[in-house]
């Protein structure tokens, strides 16, 4: 029962971590995990399951260090009691260790138990008592080593120290163990050098020490040397990067003896492991290598033919790397263009997957020449070698999958483009054009979604290359015209089409040149035939058209003069609201259009016909709107009310305005959806704290009432009066907390003006009750900042955290989300002056002050008790303690200022906790008596005071 | 080199898509993190990765006809690393994700970038891609079997296994091997004595009689027009597939591949990395090159230590001056009715004994058959109306003359459109012919069972054999336009 429970928790876990924390914290689901993990009952099964989030989720189930530390020790123990026969879940427990500990960075910081789970692995590891050869033990051991080299690879330089005793038992090792060693062995030795390339003066004799476990020699003093205090990245990166990477050195001079013979052990008995370890092995080695110069790079060549012929993608891969970090010192032009002709032959192989003949396609273009002519910026180049007539192994066909087939034609593009202006260029484009339209055959004769999104993008693929090539680039346009009066579907992919060459290719015309001829095409097809569905993608095309200022839109006007009459159609009659919808969206961007004195009658015609004639009064009130802008405002100031005057490079920039909200779907989903802001956009400062000011809607204020007023006698029957105050729950069970809500930063003009700003928070833990949205109605940047007051009821006057978002409108009418930077509520924040009955005085007060000591410290001898009793002291000057008592607990005060012997101070916690001080300066120090009937306060006001008692010293020393 | 997270999912036309496996691999987020700095971006949950995987491999919103995020012409699907665009608070690039998929399932992991994020680094500088491939084709193998062929019992059954198969060959983001089909094969006994180590990627020891078993598969693909302005093409390649029983931790096999005198040379040639050493001279010639003639052609020498499972020991490619079954088909139109003509010569130098030889010929874009009036001069004809399909089974061998042909009409009158295909329209069309011989190769290339040297102590059994497969071999209407 418990299990099944265990594993669908884990598993809401592992698909959603934020539901699965919707429902419990993650501190509780902690503990939970650590009890049922030590519990004997519990099968070794589930506590698989168990670990698994720590495995996952370490960071999210340990918050910080000290937790990820305590998790770490817990484990450690739960290790320690395990019986060794439970093989799998002793494994996954070093899993879940090495995950804790790295994640909350307690191995680089050096945390004790990391260095005992350090030791615990290296003892597994060298564990050798399995001579029988158990399966179990070994693969137990292995996962060991692992855990070592994952420490190793996020803490570079952590087990610099023990480089030769790893070297040693590789060595050793005759088992399938040797390959884990292996890996860990050259991590560290890569590691080791990289470190010492890090420092000056370093060089053979260092090395010669590193190698043979001689670090206490030199390094004495560097005890804790590694590299994780190198607070940057570079130990974590590949140091094979291209042309343009640079790579440490370590210099030597030419006698490495030392290293140079374990790299020729490791280098042969590299076969004897699995490729994904060959090839992690060799990028290691080839690092050392090109990092110390003194050593040749033909250690590598006994192994390059074995890898050259290899059928595994990860081992060819190495030698590609091992090419760019050595370049012409181990690899012969021969050598390059035999290694290039192979990728050619790799990337069409017909036995290799898809995805393998893309990575090695992905190789030619960034072929690791060893005479590069460009910079390698990142950029596709195909090399120099890559000649046409080789390349031509890679022609694209219809019978190539999608992802294949462009990306054939774009390394041909690619190489066609290099080529150009010599003799075969003719030939090669020619065929690239010929398939491009063979694939355009394939979409007209009713190719499927697939093959059209294909299709565009090859086509895309091909303009960007040879967009300036006229011959073709018309060609295709008329292709595409007479594809879409076809497939009047393909509308959206063409506005794509055109969108997107009008964005990559600024200079060309292209994009403008294919809306005029659709629209010539859509405007001079024979209306008979026309069906509503393909007359919503023609309005849809007649729309994109319309934003081009260069497109003269008379065709487009007669077009829709020609739909809505009513002796060629009947669409007035239907009164489609979609249609019309369409069609006034055409007669939108028309108004804006730049030659609108033209078009102003047969417009105004259509209009007013959409007006009178529509079925559909949606449509007709919108197209009144638009005929009454359009016959009464001047152009300036229609298009001031459109709000379309800009226009970016001929194609106007669209604009969300209420008045088009109807016209334009695409603005109307924008105006629905709720955006969210990349940053936060205003946050929430405290106020000046003023506890006199507070309204107490309860309590009212006392400050000006008599002081002489009559006692109500002994400090019980004081008690008793305030007591009953309480009777009513809701008495002053709440704190005010003063904000004011303010812009963060000045760069983002677009939220400069905000309205109905919907504040909510959430709490992050259980101290407090919900809290209620507040509303703000604007914030403006030039304005002075909103006051924000937040109400907190606590159950427990803890110091919390609040999380705050907010929902707001801009003036462009979006609405969006953002969140807001955390509010951390202080301490001192929840202290209230005592709600004494309004028509007490001072004296009550004082009276009630000695009735609550004397009850509280009464009570705090019981046990167990609520109620404790503290003594805090401090060193504090007389003057120092009249100005910390002025600037501090004023409010709080119930003495008399000028009553220099004891302070009385009382804190007030709502709901029901009270805090009292009396203060005074004895001989050697001032004294802090301070009783509270909550002593699970006392560890919060004693951080309180140390923090103001010393700030005070400070600021009069 | 590792891998951040890794996720298989599975997809079936029509039915809703879910994620059967993830793992997480917390430590490689840290050095993610810390490696990308400010431009890191975060894995987000599951859902969130399946739907943004969906729409890059243009698998989401299957009703909608466009969606921009998904059909964009400017977004290239740069496989086999995608790139997942976040949204959220969280925005940002995750790249490179690599996913590979067959039948049902798509298998996706994201390599750790061990390079400075910005600018982005080439996918071909990364170790970890390459690595990421590897495993998920192992992964892939794994879960559905050799054949490629999932039983949904079978696949549940394996993933189920997936986590502590992941404890061995990737328990913490670093791809160690990729797991073992089958049973974890463990013959152990005790460990080896001596001071030969064991290869990592042998998990057992072979105790018995020694077998070899050497196979070599030749596949002929062809594309023929029957046309003068379009050359006709055909490529073969060869496999050889081992399965070794040999006794030792380390045994010593080689198995020589050998040519006729006067055969083209073996091209392309791939190796198992079981294999020891190379010759630099078997590299040499490749399908891109220009053949000289005075290339190296064997023999091929492939020394190895064999794994215990079957393996693919190497493969090449050979060109072959004349493909082995030369194929004419005309197509004429007239009047509602195609007039058809085949003939099928089959090659002097091919052995004319089949296992099995058949020619499809579809029909597509038009109604369902009506009337077929065919004959053919040997073989017997299937006709399948439902599908506009004729089989033309050739059954073991041809005629003495080595040359069949089919004559005749068929009408179109049927009462139902047949099937359709957006290539085969009007006269483009194409007979697929299908065939198996046993004991020949095309290059002439074969193993024989003398060259097989197994340096053990016990004399081995060594079995050969060689065979001749047809892959994608169409032949077009020379009357139309082919594709």
């Amino acid at each position: 029962m418990m299990a099944v429970s265990w594993a669908d928790r884990i598993s809401v876990l592992r698909h959603s971590p934020t539901r699965f924390l919707s429902g419990t914290t993650a501190e509780c689901f902690l503990a939970e995990l650590l009890r049922e993990l030590r519990d004997d009952r519990a099968s070794y099964s589930v506590k698989v399951l168990l670990v698994s989030p720590l495995c996952e989720y370490p960071t999210l189930l340990c918050p910080s260090d000290s937790v990820g530390e305590e998790t770490a020790l817990e484990l450690m123990s739960v290790f320690a009691q395990c019986p060794p026969k439970s093989v799998q879940f002793r494994c996954h427990l070093l899993l879940a260790l090495t995950s804790v500990l790295v994640c909350t960075s307690c191995v680089s910081s050096h945390s004790r138990v990391s260095q005992d789970f350090l030791e615990l692995l290296l003892q597994i590891a060298q564990d050798s008592s399995d001579l029988q050869g158990d399966a179990a033990i070994r693969s137990f051991r292995a996962t060991a080593c692992d855990c070592l080299r994952e420490l190793e690879a996020c803490s570079p330089g952590l087990l610099f120290q023990r480089l030769e005793v790893l070297g040693g038992l590789r060595q050793q090792e005759t088992s399938q163990l040797h390959q884990s060693f292996a890996g860990l062995h050259t991590l560290v030795l890569r590691n080791a050098v990289y470190q010492l390339t890090q420092e000056a003066g370093a060089g053979a004799e260092h090395l010669k020490a590193l190698l043979g476990g001689n670090t206490s020699l030199s390094w004495d003093a560097e005890q804790d040397s590694d590299l994780m205090k190198n607070k940057d990245s570079a130990a974590l990166s590949s140091l094979i990067l291209g042309p343009m990477g640079t790579v440490p050195t370590l210099q030597t001079g030419p006698d490495c003896k030392e290293l140079r013979s374990v790299l020729s052990s490791l280098l042969e008995e590299s076969y004897l492991l699995t490729p994904l370890c060959q090839a992690a092995l060799l990028h290691r080695l080839t690092e050392v290598v090109a990092m110390v110069p003194g050593v040749p790079p033909a250690v590598f060549r006994a192994q390059l033919l074995r890898l050259l012929g290899t059928s595994e993608v990860c081992l060819l891969h190495t030698t590609l790397l091992m090419k760019c970090a050595f370049t012409d010192s181990l690899f012969s032009a021969e050598d390059e263009a035999f290694i290039l002709k192979r990728l050619v032959v790799l990337s069409q192989h017909p036995l290799l997957s898809t995805p393998e003949k893309l990575f090695y396609m992905a190789c030619i273009l960034h072929f690791p020449e060893n005479r590069p002519i460009s910079c390698g910026d990142g950029d596709e180049t195909p090399p120099v070698l890559l000649t046409p007539r080789l390349a031509s192994a890679l022609v694209p066909t219809v019978f190539n999958d999608s992802a294949t087939m462009l990306a054939r034609l774009n390394l041909l593009s690619l190489v066609y483009l290099e080529e150009e202006g010599e003799g075969e260029e003719g030939r090669g484009l020619a065929y690239l054009y010929e398939h491009l339209t063979s694939l355009l055959d394939i979409v007209e004769n009713g190719g499927s979604r697939e093959i059209d999104v294909t299709f565009f993008r090859a086509a895309f693929l091909f303009l960007f290359y040879f967009c300036h090539v006229e011959h073709y680039s018309n060609s295709l346009m008329e292709k595409l015209c007479k594809l879409y009066l076809c497939h009047t579907r393909l509308a959206p992919r063409l506005i794509n089409l055109a969108d997107q060459t009008q964005d990559k290719l600024t200079e060309s015309s292209w994009a403008v040149r294919l809306l005029r001829a659709l629209q010539g095409v859509i405007t001079e097809a024979p209306l008979a035939q026309l069906t509503l569905q393909d007359l919503s993608w023609h309005l849809k095309m007649l729309a994109r058209m319309a934003e081009e200022g260069e497109i003269t839109q008379h065709r487009t006007l007669s077009f829709l003069s020609m739909v809505i009459m009513p002796s060629s159609s009947s669409l007035c009659v239907s009164g489609d609201w979609r249609l019309g919808n369409s069609l006034l969206r055409v007669c939108r961007r028309l108004l804006v259009h730049p030659s609108l004195d033209s078009l102003l009658i047969p417009l105004a015609d259509i209009l007013q016909h959409l007006t009178c004639r529509y079925g559909d009064t949606d449509i007709q009130d919108h197209a009144r709107l638009y005929y009454t802008l359009l016959t009464t405002l001047s152009r300036d100031k229609l298009a001031g009310v459109l709000a379309q005057a800009s226009s970016e490079g001929g194609r106007q920039v669209k604009k969300r305005l209420l008045s088009c909200i109807m016209a334009e779907s695409e603005g109307l989903t924008g105006v629905l959806t709720i955006h969210q802001t990349e940053k936060a956009i205003f946050r929430l400062i405290e106020a000046h704290f003023e506890p006199r000011e507070e309204t107490q809607s309860d309590t009212g204020s006392d400050r000006n009432q008599n002081e002489m007023e009559t006692c109500p006698g002994e400090a019980n029957a004081a008690l008793e009066a305030y007591r009953a105050q309480f009777d009513d729950p809701s008495f002053a069970s709440e704190i005010t907390l003063n904000y004011r809500l303010a812009h963060i930063q000045a760069n983002d003009s677009c939220f400069d003006q905000l309205f109905s700003i919907h504040l909510h928070f959430s709490l992050t833990d259980d101290h407090y009750e919900e809290l209620s949205d507040i509303s703000v109605p604007c914030l403006f940047r030039a304005r002075p900042s909103p006051e924000v007051r937040v109400r907190l009821k606590p159950r427990r006057p803890y110091p919390t955290t609040l999380r705050a978002s907010a929902i707001f409108t801009t003036q462009d009418g979006l609405s969006w989300l953002t969140v807001l930077p955390d509010i951390h509520v202080a301490f001192q924040h929840t202290f209230r002056p005592l709600p004494a009955p309004p028509a007490w005085g001072r004296g009550d007060k004082l009276s009630l002050f000695e009735g609550l000591w004397d009850e509280i410290s009464s009570e705090s001898e019981k046990e167990p008790a609520d109620c404790a009793t503290s003594l805090f002291c401090c060193q504090l000057k007389e003057a120092a303690l009249i100005a910390l008592v002025e600037k501090h607990f004023l409010p709080y005060l119930l003495s008399d200022l000028s009553d220099r012997e004891e302070f009385k101070v009382i804190f007030f916690l709502a709901p029901q906790s009270h805090m009292l001080l009396r203060i005074r300066s004895e001989e050697d120090a001032v004294h802090f008596n301070i009783t509270t009937d909550n002593w699970q306060l006392l560890p919060h006001i004693s951080s309180y005071l140390v923090t103001v008692t010393s700030s005070q010293e400070n600021t009069l020393h | 080199m590792s891998v951040r997270a890794l996720w298989i999912m599975s997809h079936e036309k029509g039915d809703s898509v879910s994620i059967r496996f993830a793992r997480r691999f917390a430590t490689v987020e840290h050095r993610a993190k810390r490696l990308a700095g400010s431009s890191y971006v975060a894995v987000p949950e599951d859902n969130t990765v399946l739907q943004l995987l969906l729409t890059e491999l243009g698998l989401s919103d299957p009703d909608k006809p466009f969606v921009t995020l998904r059909d964009d012409c400017l977004h290239r699907q740069k496989s086999p690393a995608l790139e997942l665009r976040v949204d959220g608070p969280g925005k940002g690039v995750l790249w490179p994700m690599l996913a590979i998929s067959q039948g049902p399932l798509i298998l996706c992991c994201l390599p750790l970038v061990d390079a400075p994020a910005e600018p982005r680094p080439p996918l071909a500088s990364l170790l970890s891609v390459s690595q990421g491939l590897t495993l998920l084709a192992g992964l892939q193998t794994f879960l559905l079997g050799p054949g490629g062929k999932p039983d949904s019992e079978g696949l549940a059954s394996r993933l189920a296994t997936l986590p502590s198969v992941l404890l061995q060959v990737c328990p913490l983001g670093t791809p160690l091997d990729v797991p073992q089909l089958g049973a974890p094969a463990s013959p152990a006994g005790p460990a080896p004595a001596g001071s030969q180590k064991q290869p990592a990627w042998k998990t057992g020891l072979h105790r018995g009689r020694a077998v070899v078993n050497v196979a070599l598969t030749e596949t002929v693909r062809s594309m023929q027009y029957g046309n003068q302005s379009r050359q006709d093409l055909w490529d073969v390649y060869g496999t050889v597939t081992c399965k070794c029983e040999v006794e030792g931790v380390l045994p010593n096999v080689t198995v020589t591949l050998t040519l006729p005198p006067n055969g083209s040379p073996l091209q392309d040639i791939l190796v198992h990395p079981c294999v020891t050493s190379l010759d630099s001279s078997i590299l040499t010639a490749s399908s891109v090159d220009d053949y000289d003639g005075s290339a190296f052609s064997g023999p091929y020498k492939f020394p190895f230590s064999p794994p215990l499972e079957p393996f693919r020991l190497c493969s090449y490619t050979s060109q072959v001056p004349v493909p082995p079954i030369l194929g004419s088909y005309q197509l004429k139109d007239e009047e509602n009715q195609l007039r058809v003509s085949v003939t099928l010569k089959l090659h002097e130098s091919v052995k004319n004994s089949f296992e099995y030889c058949a020619a499809h010929l579809p029909f597509f874009n038009r109604d369902q058959m009506g009337i077929v009036d065919l004959k053919v001069s040997s073989g017997q004809l299937d006709i399948s109306k439902e599908k506009n399909l004729l089989v033309w089974s050739l059954g073991q061998k041809f005629p003495k003359s080595r040359e069949v042909t089919m004559e005749g009409r068929i009408s179109f009158s049927g009462p139902s459109p047949g099937p359709s295909d957006p290539l085969c329209t009007e006269l483009t069309a194409y007979i697929k012919l299908y065939f198996k011989v046993l004991d020949m190769t095309l290059s002439g290339c074969c193993v024989d069972q003398h060259s097989v040297q197994v340096y053990s102590s016990a004399k081995p059994r060594i079995v050969t054999s060689r065979e001749l497969l047809s892959k994608e071999y169409f032949i077009w209407n020379s009357t139309g336009t082919a594709p």
